[in-house]
């Protein structure tokens, strides 16, 4: 069979990797991510082009929609409109408060099922198709098909399961639309707060749809992984100290993750129900509505809204707004909101600029740097401490969020605003990260062998509650300090942190970098190994004052921090002549690596060589407790 | 192969007068009690690592 040319038959596209989905079901809104052939996460569109797809399912007339689509369904329909059911998630009917006005179906305690929360909905449910027609019945003219009988108006009763369900079933429908192939497992995304009950509901649910779950995933781990999985090309440091910023519809959700060379754990967390897009859009339909009065005379009282006929309005604006908000986010120029008969059949388009909008969604972003600030002071840590913000979520799209918090960090702080991969969904986009890194996690679940005992062991680490998840982190940072005559400042030489506070072990670092070592032929290296103590220094200094400015007025003193380092504690001290040194100008330098372990009981092992034309030289090495 | 950092530093020469001093601890502090977020390729290298007891060394190879 063999072709002259050595044609080959296409191959065969035989992918080690069996078609896995990450899933990010929020509470308001999901996503989907697929494996691309590059091994990479990407979201992909549903059938009506949404990457982000309501968490919403309707009932109207005979039809079932869900995502967006259901989500329109709140402006004429809304009783019939299912939304918010992932809260609601492994909770009893009784738990769940009831003072809270809804916008979609009431939640009903189950006709059936003790304290269970249900929704109620009026469907219309087909008739039978008629009987096949005889000559008796049927009217001799008509040559038309026998119309069905109307469909008969009934009542159906659904579990927060069942809806739950239909829902992931329609996003794995999507996904296998768009791979054209079944998928075999997912990865799904859960707050932080998703007791055991919850979890094992929406399990149930994910069943009962037919999904097989490889893991669920708690949403800051879904984003690590992706935060992670892209670091080299930020250039950022793999031990670093990473703030995630989860600002959804309903609610804030904050962790701040000590991140060591991709090992992730959390130092605090918070969660502050109450600030969100929701928040966003109430002051914005409030902003239009008074525009809208302005311009129309017609009066318009919106969240709250006055009667029925504003709480329509209302709806309509809510929806509206959406629009308006991404447009904010994409680009810096003005957004548009456009409602047809917004009221009084009188149609409504108005625009707003950055500046407008970030006004009015300042209160929202003020809340959020305030529970930064105390959830970073929760973790003992000061804002100068955090290397690196996270961003996950539709609000903590708007670059408005993003400023507003920048002045608190360090200049260097690292977002995915300053990389510039927010929009055009770029790597750091907080709409499609989760889903992204619950996809990466996917494949790596369902790439483990699971033949041996061990390899069994290790699949089982990835279960909620495994031990395999409680480790043992370092306290102080542990560095060299190479002393200099006349140093400045009161280390006394050169410091390099190579183990980090906070660093999991067993841990290994590994650094290089040349030393210089004088003109003396006597060519000797030499360090001393130190724990130590770091902080951040805070120091008031009056404002430079404007000679020319006239009035006396009492300027507030400016905050300048700085970070510190002391020494703590001396632990060892280890000295190798340099056989590989070179000469230059005069001077002798040599290029040296060190290696630091801490092992699983806290013992650590110091080894230094040089490293020469010939690679790695002699090593020397110390040994600190515990035996 | 253990991940070589490079780092953009050069130590000064030692001090004349300096010489290896006596070390003032005998272990590095107390490690504390962490929760791992059970994700990523670094979570599954450690977990690796313990359940086939493997140093870093052999876990290299
Ligand atoms: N590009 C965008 N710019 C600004 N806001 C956006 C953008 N995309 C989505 N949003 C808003 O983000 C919110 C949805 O965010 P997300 O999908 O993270 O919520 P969720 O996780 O489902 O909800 P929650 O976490 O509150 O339970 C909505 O208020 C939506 O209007
Ligand atoms: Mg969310």
């Amino acid at each position: 069979m063999a072709a002259p040319n050595g044609t080959a038959e296409a191959p065969i596209e035989v992918s080690a990797i069996p078609t896995v989905v990450g899933i990010n079901f929020g509470n308001s809104y999901a996503s989907i991510a697929v494996l691309t052939k590059e091994g990479s996460a990407e979201c992909i569109a549903n059938e009506d082009g949404e990457r982000q797809i309501a968490c919403a399912v309707a009932f109207f007339g005979e039809e079932m929609y869900v995502g967006n689509q259901a989500k329109h369904q709140l402006v004429k329909n809304s009783q019939n409109t299912i939304t918010g059911f992932r809260n609601l998630l492994g909770k009893k009917f009784s738990d769940i408060p009831k003072d809270r006005p809804t916008a979609s179906a009431p939640v009903i305690q189950h006709p059936d099922h003790p304290d269970e929360p249900a929704y109620k909905v009026q469907i219309l449910q087909a008739a039978p198709t008629p009987l096949p027609t005889t000559a008796s019945n049927t009217p001799a003219a008509s040559q038309a098909a026998t119309p069905r009988s109307e469909p008969t108006p009934a009542e159906r009763i659904l579990t927060v399961s069942e809806v739950t369900s239909i829902f992931l079933k329609s996003l794995v429908q999507s996904a296998e639309d768009f791979l054209g192939k079944k998928v075999q497992g997912a990865v799904i995304s859960i707050p932080a707060w998703f007791n055991e009950a919850q979890r094992a509901a929406l399990e149930k649910a994910a069943a009962d749809a037919g999904i097989k779950v490889l893991q669920l995933l708690e949403e800051a781990g879904a984003a690590a992984v992706t935060a992670t999985s892209n670091a080299s090309a930020q250039g950022i440091s793999a031990d670093r100290t990473q703030l995630i910023v989860d600002l959804g519809s309903s609610a804030l959700e904050l962790s701040l993750l000590s991140i060591r060379d991709g090992l992730a754990h959390s130092l605090a967390t918070l969660s502050d129900p109450g600030v969100g897009g929701d928040a966003i859009d109430d002051k914005l339909i409030k902003y239009f509505a008074k525009e809208f009065t302005k311009k129309t005379k017609t009066p318009l009282a919106v969240a709250p809204a006055a009667d029925a006929q504003d709480r329509r309005a209302e709806a309509k604006l809510r929806l509206a707004v959406e629009h308006t908000k991404r447009t904010i986010s994409a680009s810096p120029g003005a957004a548009t909101c456009a409602v047809e008969s917004l009221k009084d059949g009188l149609d409504y388009t108005g625009s707003i600029n950055r500046l407008r909008f970030d006004m009015e969604a300042r209160s929202v972003y003020e809340r959020v740097y305030a529970k930064v600030q105390e959830l970073v002071a929760a973790a003992g840590l000061d804002l100068y401490d955090v290397d690196e913000i996270v961003y996950v979520g539709g609000s903590a799209s708007l670059p408005g969020l993003d400023e507003h918090l920048a002045q608190g960090f360090t200049e260097s702080i690292a977002t995915p605003f300053t990389a510039g991969t927010v929009v055009g969904g770029g790597e750091g986009d907080p709409t499609t990260i989760l889903a992204r890194g619950c996809a990466l996690q996917a494949k790596l679940l369902a790439l483990l062998a699971e033949e041996t005992e061990e390899e069994r062991e290790v699949k089982s680490a990835f279960a909620y509650g495994s031990k395999w998840q409680q480790a043992k982190a370092t306290n102080k940072t542990i560095g060299m300090l190479f002393p200099e005559e006349n140093a400045e400042g009161p280390l006394g030489g050169q410091w390099i942190p190579v183990v980090l506070r906070e660093t999991v072990v067993p841990a290994r670092r590994t650094v290089s970098f040349e030393v210089d070592l004088g003109e003396s032929e006597e060519k000797k290296v030499g360090f001393e190994v130190w724990e130590a103590k770091e902080g951040v220094k805070i120091e008031k200094i009056k404002p430079p004052r404007d000679e020319e400015e006239e009035e006396e007025e009492e300027e507030e003193d400016i905050e300048v921090k700085e970070k510190t380092v002391e020494k703590e504690s001396l632990l060892a001290s280890l000295t190798l002549a340099a056989k590989e040194a070179s000469q230059k100008n005069g001077r002798w330098t040599t290029k040296l690596e060190v290696q630091f372990v801490v092992d699983a009981e806290g013992k650590l092992s110091v080894t230094a060589w040089e490293v020469g034309k010939n690679g790695r030289g002699e090593q020397a090495s110390v040994a600190v407790g515990p035996a | 192969m253990a991940n070589v950092v490079e780092l953009p530093v050069v130590p000064p020469p030692l001090p004349k007068s300096w010489s290896p001093a006596e070390s003032t601890a005998k272990t590095i502090s107390p490690l504390v009690e962490r929760r791992l977020l059970p994700a990523g390729p670094a979570y599954l290298a450690h977990v690796k690592r313990a359940v086939h007891k493997l140093t870093f060394e052999e876990h290299d190879k």
